[in-house]
């Protein structure tokens, strides 16, 4: 069947058995290897994409579901001329190892961002916590996130916030 | 190859179901692929619910909620009548398996699912919600205890459709827990749980108490003996502590590789522990 | 004067971290070659067989399949292996554990493959199995292995110090106990792959996630019959490794799969089920020890008896053995010892190298029968492991003196001195309802490097471009621990200029040069030693080019500035993108070798190949601080601490990674993680059934390094990667004794074994 579907802003067409794996038309028909895979079951995450705005696992889904969806890949949160805030606190902040996971885990991050600019640190472990990072880098990725929700939010908030922790 | 199916509205979808009797139904999949996965592929034929709004609102009736079958968790979650409304429920909707299978799951999946360990049972339990199945012939109710009938058993009927869960709207129970014993802090399949509702009267008596265990049998175990010794007494551990010995004696839960069932039975038990700290808070 | 460094020991950003974030970094398993075949093992599924027949008729009529191949088709010795080869790459006689392969299938797309897999019909005679070391040493046990002296022991190996054991009559106080530790699956999330393809000219082209390209080469020619030298591996960063893609993994397969591929491109990804059954694990181990000490608390004497299961085969089962025999005694000084090991076959999943390397299962029972003995003699854990830490000049209980930096006793002070420790009792007595909190301490030591028996060596080889930046051939594979970027760091430091200015190639048998495994602490270590001092031959080179250019004397008034060459006293520069231009590759190029020193020491160690002894020493303390549910005996570690020396930190950032990621790894194997078995056969073989920590599970890490130079390591570095994961089971364990009672022998610490576990004092509390 033709599969029609809004791929990181992209209007895009493709032919697929409708029950191929989400994860490997992305992969394999349109080169997003950013959408990693580690378990084929819905267990480790990695294969998060973000379908009409919230995190799913492209792993779990047909080619079928993303007829008429909008779909974004790690590719298209951000680009290296331009990365997402927080893909640079990613980097910035050492919250990348082995880096395998690291897409599900801006995925996982991305959605809670859209939901809760200001997520506590809880917040943030619970919303990451379908992600496994092997590499057991959950601190630093949990920090990440906090970072890049501060620079995220409009200027006055942000610096009232560090007023407040610098006060704590 | 499997044959994917997206009907559009309940007709279609009860017309394709009544055609492809074989065919399996698909709201978040995420139970459906990964077994699938394990046997080799998915069925000849895949319904997808995903288009059939009449299975997706949440709407209130007079004195219940009615959630549709194919609501994800994470729907449920940002609704204010289930996360503040029915805590019992939400509590157990928040440390379902993770963010990610949330938005992809679904309430009637976990239910058709009819797993010892399915998160969402003990609380509809508790809630004592029922079940509304659809089928050309018309639409029926049934109790949870009606329509499970052990592990992956339902009552769902060939040709029929679980359209939607009916929550009563609970009345009084300020007292409303759920508590998971799973083997990490998330992602986490339930050695035993606890759903709990109790209502207190003025002197902080219980007036009524309703507990619901998962994975401490083939289906839900409710404990009548164990709510019953509760009545009439404040929720303190004395009180809890009969109650518990109670629900060991009715809890009928296996040995698996997660835990021993004699394991399941002490903390069955002791679960119940825990409202005497949410009381005297 | 402490020495001043310009991009040592400051945060920096890894290199790789960035084009990681934007999903723009290709692993191994992104490689989609046009036109690839994909390429499948079908495994035996039964622990012990003697194969009948394997017929692939019905595999082979399948339409999309290419080819099916079994035994038959194995020009070479068919045997992989890193020390010992007895790893069929087909099984052809019998097969040894479920996870053995028998019949490869290359198909057009991964549902024939799949198809085709199934329908390769096996015929198995079953035979009887031996899935316990006990049973396996049994007189008439079946044989794993036929034919071989020893039957099923693999190794059996012995350190003797002192007079040995027999001190131990002598002892006024002596602890005795019996440990045992799980099987650990390495849990990477990339899972075993890679891609390959035989060019027309004869060169087979691999790009593997592998953590030893320059050694798969010969292990592949000789499984195969191949000339090394026409064989390729690229390693691009790794998915995760932890040891396990140390050795053979699709290696053999994919490139036997590419031989009979017509020159078309050949992928092999283990699925996660395939990677539970045939990947390796951390060796299941049972540990007997007693430990005897004056009655101040001297340590004088250590008994200790190591089984190890070695599963099917070998692997580096004799050496993960060995380096946990040599670390039995802890990291204290323990004038007599007799340490007995014995690493033994049996039909179970094959064991392996996995981050710790024996240590971690010696240091669960070494440190937990410190804390025996600190109970029996009233002193304080912390105190005790202080007055027997290892200090410079000491005898560890394997006989080595501790020449180089030993900072134990630094890490047990710093531990001591951090605000968590001094506040333990107050944050146990804030428990809340039915919860109980107890703070447990260990210690830690970790070999660095291969051990005597083979050179421990690395060949460096650095460019200028043409452009004037620098290009650094890495070679060994970067699994996540950072060492590319690490390198990158000391390159830069060693010329003096900006860390922008590097490029790393990843390991590429073509084009670096042979540098050993990324494994055993030594990766940084070894190579980064080996970049130094190419880093200094380039810069004499570049020095003396810019004389010519700069038209001075010679090179004594000339320094390498950032981006150029520089005439002090004038201030007149040549730009290095102009001196690039006015060399040839061969001039603008440096290698250099390095070797890792070996301790002279001639010990009293008994049958061991290769790996034992280590001249250098890692060393860690740590903190657990944890939470036992008395309801549901389920624990969480709320905080760790840890103190750690592994020599100079290059980069806090990556040193902190490292700290944090071996300490919940270690958690995982205290807490969830065990590979269960029946008669050979996984019964959690996916990540919902087999339990790694979450981001709810992990605990604050608060990561001190202890002031400490390693004067043999590039800038002061030793290895850092692994000496937390072998401190974080006994220091859990120990908190969750001292919460409540436990005293929990057989890891991991599960909540069923830890409320069956409590004294029946604390168990009526509920």
């Amino acid at each position: 069947m033709t599969i029609r579907f809004l791929l990181n802003g992209r209007e895009v067409a493709c032919e697929s058995a409708p029950d191929r794996r989400a994860v490997d038309l992305l992969r394999e028909e349109f080169g997003l290897t950013g959408v990693k895979e580690g378990c084929g079951g819905g267990e480790c995450g990695a294969c998060a994409v973000l379908v009409d705005g919230s995190a799913r696992l492209s792993c779990l889904m047909l080619a079928a579901q993303l007829a008429g969806r909008s779909v974004v890949t790690v590719e298209g949160l951000g680009t290296a001329e331009a990365p997402h805030p927080l893909q640079t606190a990613f980097a910035e902040h050492g919250a990348v190892q082995c880096g395998y996971c690291a897409p599900g885990m801006l995925m996982a991050a991305a959605d809670l961002l859209a939901r809760d600019p200001s997520p506590d640190r809880e917040a943030i472990a619970g919303a990451v916590s379908g992600t496994l990072c092997r590499c057991g880098g959950y601190g630093k990725i949990v920090e990440a996130v906090e970072r890049a929700a501060e620079a995220m939010r409009p200027g006055p908030v942000r610096k009232a916030l560090r007023k407040k922790r610098g006060g704590a | 190859m499997s044959r994917v199916h997206a009907p559009r509205g309940l007709a279609e979808l009860l017309a394709l179901r009544a055609d492809l009797p074989g065919a399996a139904l698909m709201a978040g999949g995420t139970d459906l692929v990964p077994r699938s996965r394990a046997r080799g592929g998915l069925p000849e034929d895949v319904i997808l619910l995903q288009d059939v709004p009449e299975l997706h609102g949440i709407t209130s009736g007079k004195g219940l909620l009615r959630i549709g079958a194919a609501a994800t968790h994470a729907a449920l979650l940002a609704d204010p009548r289930v996360g503040r409304g029915l805590p019992v429920l939400a509590r157990a909707l928040a440390c379902l398996a993770s963010p990610a299978i949330r938005n992809m799951g679904s309430i009637g999946g976990n239910i058709c699912t009819a797993s010892p360990a399915g998160d969402t049972l003990p609380p509809l339990h508790v809630l004592e919600a029922r079940v509304e199945l659809a089928g050309r012939e018309g639409v029926r109710e049934l109790s949870l205890a009606e329509f499970i009938l052990g592990p992956g058993r339902t009552a769902l009927g060939p040709g029929e459709v679980l359209c939607a869960v009916l929550v009563p709207r609970p009345e009084g129970f300020s007292l409303q827990h759920f508590e998971k014993v799973g083997l990490r802090g998330a992602m986490a399949i339930a050695v035993v749980s606890l759903a709990a509702m109790l209502r207190l009267d003025g002197r902080g008596r219980v007036a009524e108490a309703r507990l619901a265990w998962g994975s401490a049998g083939p289906a839900v175990v409710r404990c009548p003996a164990a709510e019953a010794a509760l009545l009439g007494r404040r929720p303190t551990l004395s009180a809890l502590r009969a109650a518990a010995r109670h629900a060991r004696a009715a809890v009928r839960p296996i040995d698996d590789l997660r835990a021993s069932a004699a394991y399941r039975r002490e903390v069955a038990g002791n679960l119940l522990l825990r409202l005497a700290d949410l009381s005297s808070r | 004067m402490p020495q001043e460094f310009s991009q040592i020991d400051r945060r920096h950003p890894r290199n790789d971290a960035l084009p990681k974030a934007l999903g723009l970094e290709r692993f191994a398993a992104d490689h989609y070659p046009e036109g690839l075949l994909w390429a499948g093992a079908r495994r035996a599924g039964i622990p012990h067989a003697r194969i009948r027949t394997v017929d692939v008729s019905a595999a082979a009529a399948l339409p999309g399949v290419v080819r099916v191949l079994t035994r038959a088709d194995v020009a070479g010795s068919n045997l992989q292996g890193i020390v010992h080869k007895d790893q069929p790459v087909l099984a052809g006689d019998k097969v040894r554990h479920c996870g053995d392969a028998v019949a490869l299938v290359l198909a057009v797309d991964r549902e024939t493959l799949a198809r085709a897999l199934s329908l390769v019909r096996l015929d198995l005679e079953p035979l009887p199995g031996v899935f316990d070391p006990a049973q396996a040493l049994k007189k008439g046990a079946p044989l794993v292995h036929e034919g071989r002296r020893g039957g099923n022991v693999l190794v059996r190996a012995s350190i003797r110090t002192g007079r040995g054991a027999a001190v131990l009559r002598e002892c006024p106080v002596v602890v005795r106990g019996t440990f045992s530790t799980p099987m650990q699956a390495h849990a990477f999330i990339e899972t075993e792959n890679g891609t390959a393809r035989l060019l027309p000219d004869g060169t087979l082209e691999m790009t593997v996630s592998t953590q030893a390209p320059f050694r798969d080469r010969f292990e592949i020619a000789q499984a195969l019959g191949l000339d090394p030298m026409r064989i390729r591996v690229v390693a691009p960063y790794l998915g995760g490794g932890f040891g396990g893609k140390d050795g053979a993994t699709v290696q053999c397969l994919l490139a036997l799969a590419a031989l009979h591929a017509g020159g078309r491109p050949v992928k092999m990804w283990w699925e996660r089920e395939e990677s539970m059954l045939a990947g390796y694990k951390r060796h299941a181990a049972r540990l007997t020890y007693a430990l005897g000490a004056d009655r101040d608390g001297t340590l004088r004497a250590l008994s200790c008896r190591i089984v190890m299961d070695s599963g099917a085969y070998a692997h580096l089962g004799g050496e993960v053995m060995a380096l946990g025999m040599e670390s039995a005694g802890g990291p204290y000084r323990i004038p007599h010892a007799d340490i007995r090991g014995l690493c033994v076959y049996t039909n179970n999943p094959v064991a392996g190298a996995f981050r710790g390397f024996g240590a971690a299962q010696t240091a669960f029972a070494a440190e937990r029968m410190m804390d025996r003995l600190a109970e029996k003699l009233g002193m304080d854990p912390l105190e005790l492991r202080l007055r027997n830490a290892l200090r410079r000049g000491d005898r560890n209980a394997a006989g080595v003196t501790m020449t180089a930096s030993t900072g134990m006793a630094a890490c047990l002070e710093a531990l001591r001195a951090h605000p968590a420790y001094a506040a333990r009792e107050a944050w146990k007595r804030a428990a809340p309802p039915h919860a109980r909190r107890g703070a447990g301490v260990a210690a830690a030591c970790i070999g660095v490097g291969y051990g005597r028996g083979l050179p421990d060596a690395a060949t460096a080889r650095i460019e200028l471009t043409e452009t004037g930046t620098f290009r650094i051939f890495n070679a060994v594979p970067d699994m996540g621990q950072g060492n590319a970027s690490a390198f990158a760091l000391i390159a830069a430091e060693a010329l003096g200029q900006s860390p922008a200015s590097f490029e790393l190639v990843q390991p590429d048998t073509a084009c670096c040069l042979p540098s050993g495994s990324s494994s055993a602490g030594r990766t940084t270590y070894t190579y980064g030693n080996a970049l130094v001092r190419a880093c200094g031959a380039l810069r004499d080179r570049l020095l003396v080019r810019g004389a010519m250019a700069l038209l001075a004397d010679d090179t004594a008034d000339l320094t390498l500035a950032p981006g150029a060459v520089r005439h002090v006293k004038s201030g007149r520069a040549v730009p290095l993108a102009l001196l690039a231009r006015m060399m040839i590759l061969e001039d603008r190029t440096a290698t250099a070798e390095f070797v890792m020193p070996v301790t002279p020491d001639a010990t009293g160690g008994k049958g061991f190949v290769i790996g034992f002894p280590h001249l250098l020493f890692a060393y860690a303390a740590v903190l657990a601080l944890s939470e036992v549910d008395e309801l549901t005996g389920a624990v969480r570690v709320r905080r760790f601490v840890s103190a750690t020396d592994g020599g100079r930190v290059l980069n806090p950032q990556g040193f902190e990674q490292q700290v944090a990621g071996a300490l919940i790894q270690g958690m995982g194997w205290a807490l969830s993680e065990d590979v269960l078995t029946r008669e050979g056969r996984i019964l959690n073989p996916d990540l919902s059934t087999y339990l790694v920590p979450t981001a709810a599970d992990a605990p604050e890490v608060d990561c001190l390094a202890v002031d400490s130079v390693e004067e043999t390591g590039p800038f002061g570095m030793k290895g850092i990667g692994e000496v937390n994961l072998n401190a974080a089971l006994p220091s859990i364990g120990a908190a969750v004794q001292d919460a409540c009672g436990a005293r929990l022998d057989a890891a991991p610490l599960t909540p069923e074994k830890v409320l069956g576990a409590r004294p029946r004092r604390a168990r009526r509390t509920p």
